[in-house]
């Protein structure tokens, strides 16, 4: 009779689980890492810039750039809150259009062919050349950087949640059609709240866009204040710092208002795969 | 909710209401074809049937028999060619538009968004006016998710839980609409055997607290045998009902009655049906 090899457990000892990382701390290390990221792009950005002492007029370090701002608070506020007005009317406008014109095309097929062909001008044309258009339609008021941020945000809006709403669960859909729930039922009650997640999918690539479309707007517009007045004039009269400062406010607004939207997804996606940490989500199996 | 049916007595539940809702289904020379570029494929000839208020009928057959279009031809979701279906006397359009009839698919089709609670009530949210019949009120669709086992459960989201407990929430989401005809298209097929084995007397115990008339559309012998008053075989090319079998097995059914004579005879016929169907 040959001995058999037991494991630790043969003798009935019970198995413990491995020890799990706790919630808190998984969340808290999500928290962390973008913060990380950024602080080791800077470092890397102010030792390069000392290592190989590069010109300021080239790229100032980035301590520089941040002793300019806190010198000059008041004077990034004043033009960020111009810029960010700018940015939020157009973002707004761009989603409240999106949302009524992607529900018509989800819904009609001739409203979708009618649309297509629009959209594809609109995304194949530069959308910094109608800045001056409407700077002749709206003359020198915020009009003109508005539409230019919204026509940036527009596309990726309607595209994302067209897709959204027509991506809709086919066992779900009959389900609904087996009671014969009416399409403005189905659309709340299904398709809507389906395709949350292409909406907020699109919603963050948009903070970059209509703040982009903003800062276009004021550079051909005709602007005298906001971050993109602000930048071209430091780029124009060699202001370094105040060039590098207003695209810094920038950056940071952006950040904020990635940060600020992702926390609003995290609450109403909750039911969303993408708002699971890694290793899914704790299932009652 | 108990009431009398073909396969025999049925326990009553505590607090259940006493209502009788099953209703009759009328199919009568039914059939369909689908288009398929030029030509036409023939799913269903002549499709006669007839299923008494109450009655559990199984359809069963290979794949692309028909099974699944013949519910849907039931349920009002697919139109049809030839022939009469009636839902308690009215077309299936109309039992659709009064709700009366409820559906639970192949998969469960929970709203992601929506907790336990809020998912069971989808169904009876729609088209309140349409509806004839009023649905399970929330202390009883609350009891019958305690039955499924669920009672814990009511505020958890669908990621929350197992596939086994997804397809409970389907299943009382179809009971809760107090539908007197459910449609139930294969909606163990993506279980496991254990899992599946505990559904069919979860589902059978749901059915004797409500009395519905079910059409239950299944690949599994041993499920139709069991959960039945009659399974129904179907054969392909083109759809159709060739073997009746009326299960003698006393009501309520249990696991024990897996052992019984007439179960195991059942099911040799059953099987016997099918082998000549795919022999064919």
């Amino acid at each position: 009779m040959t001995a058999q090899t037991l494991g630790p457990n043969a003798a009935g000892v019970a198995k413990e689980p491995p020890p799990e990382r706790p919630q808190r701390a998984r969340r808290s290390a999500m928290v962390v890492a973008p913060v990380v990221g950024l602080a080791v792009v800077f470092a890397i950005w102010e030792l390069y810039v000392r290592v190989f002492d590069i010109s300021r007029l080239t790229l100032p370090t980035p301590s520089s750039i941040l002793v300019h701002l806190v010198d000059e608070p008041g004077f990034y506020w004043r033009h960020a809150q111009v810029t960010l007005r700018e940015a939020a009317m157009g973002y707004g406008i761009a989603l409240g259009a999106a949302l009524l014109v992607a529900t018509f095309m989800a819904h009609s097929r001739f409203v979708e062919r009618a649309s297509m062909p629009v959209i594809v001008l609109l995304q194949s044309t530069p959308v910094a050349v109608l800045a001056p258009v409407f700077l002749i339609w709206f003359g020198f008021t915020h009009w003109p950087k508005v539409l230019v941020a919204a026509v940036f945000c527009y596309i990726p809006f309607t595209i994302n949640e067209f897709t959204g709403l027509r991506s809709v669960d086919p066992n779900a859909y009959e389900l609904l059609r087996s009671v014969s729930a009416g399409k403005v039922e189905i659309f709340a009650k299904l398709r809507f709240p389906q395709s949350l997640p292409y909406l907020f999918s699109a919603g963050r690539l948009c903070v970059g866009l209509s703040l982009v479309g903003a800062v276009i707007g004021e550079m051909f517009g005709g602007s005298t204040e906001g971050l993109g007045n602000t930048a071209r004039v430091g780029q124009t009269r060699l202001l370094i710092d105040q060039l590098w400062g207003s695209i810094l406010v920038l950056a940071l607004i952006g950040v904020i208002g990635n940060l600020l939207l992702a926390a609003v997804e995290s609450r109403v996606l909750r039911w969303h795969s993408s708002q699971d940490l890694p290793g899914g989500p704790t299932a009652a199996r | 909710m108990a009431r009398p049916t073909p396969g025999g007595s049925r326990t009553s539940s505590p607090g259940s209401s006493g209502r009788s809702i099953g209703a009759a289904v009328s199919i009568r020379g039914v059939s369909k074809w689908f288009p398929t570029g030029r030509s036409h494929l023939h799913a269903l000839d002549e499709i006669d049937m007839e299923i008494g208020p109450g009655e559990f009928v199984s359809l069963i057959g290979p794949s692309g028999c028909g099974k699944s279009t013949l519910l849907r031809v039931v349920g009002g979701l697919l139109p049809y060619e030839i022939g009469t279906v009636t839902v308690d006397g009215t077309s299936p359009a109309q039992a659709r538009d009064t709700k009366q009839i409820g559906f639970a698919p192949q998969t469960p089709s929970l709203l992601g968004w929506r907790t336990v609670r809020r998912n069971v009530t989808l169904l009876a949210e729609v088209n309140r006016r349409g509806a004839l019949h009023p649905p399970l009120s929330e202390a009883e669709t609350l009891e019958l998710l305690e039955t499924v086992g669920l009672g814990d459960f009511l505020d958890r989201l669908p990621k929350e839980l197992s596939g086994g407990m997804q397809q409970r929430v389907s299943l009382v989401r179809c009971f809760a609409l107090g539908a007197p005809v459910l449609l139930m298209d294969e909606p163990f097929s993506a279980l496991d055997e254990i899992t599946r084995n505990e559904m069919r007397y979860l589902l059978l115990d749901l059915w004797e607290r409500t009395g519905n008339t079910v059409i239950f559309v299944t690949h599994s012998i041993p499920e139709a045998v069991i959960l039945s008053d009659r399974v129904l075989v179907m054969a392909t090319k083109p759809g159709r009902i060739v073997h009746s079998e009326t299960i003698q097995l006393p009501r309520p059914r249990s696991a024990e009655m897996e052992d019984d004579d007439r179960y195991l005879s059942h099911m040799r016929s059953v099987r016997r049906a099918l082998g000549e169907v795919s022999a064919r």
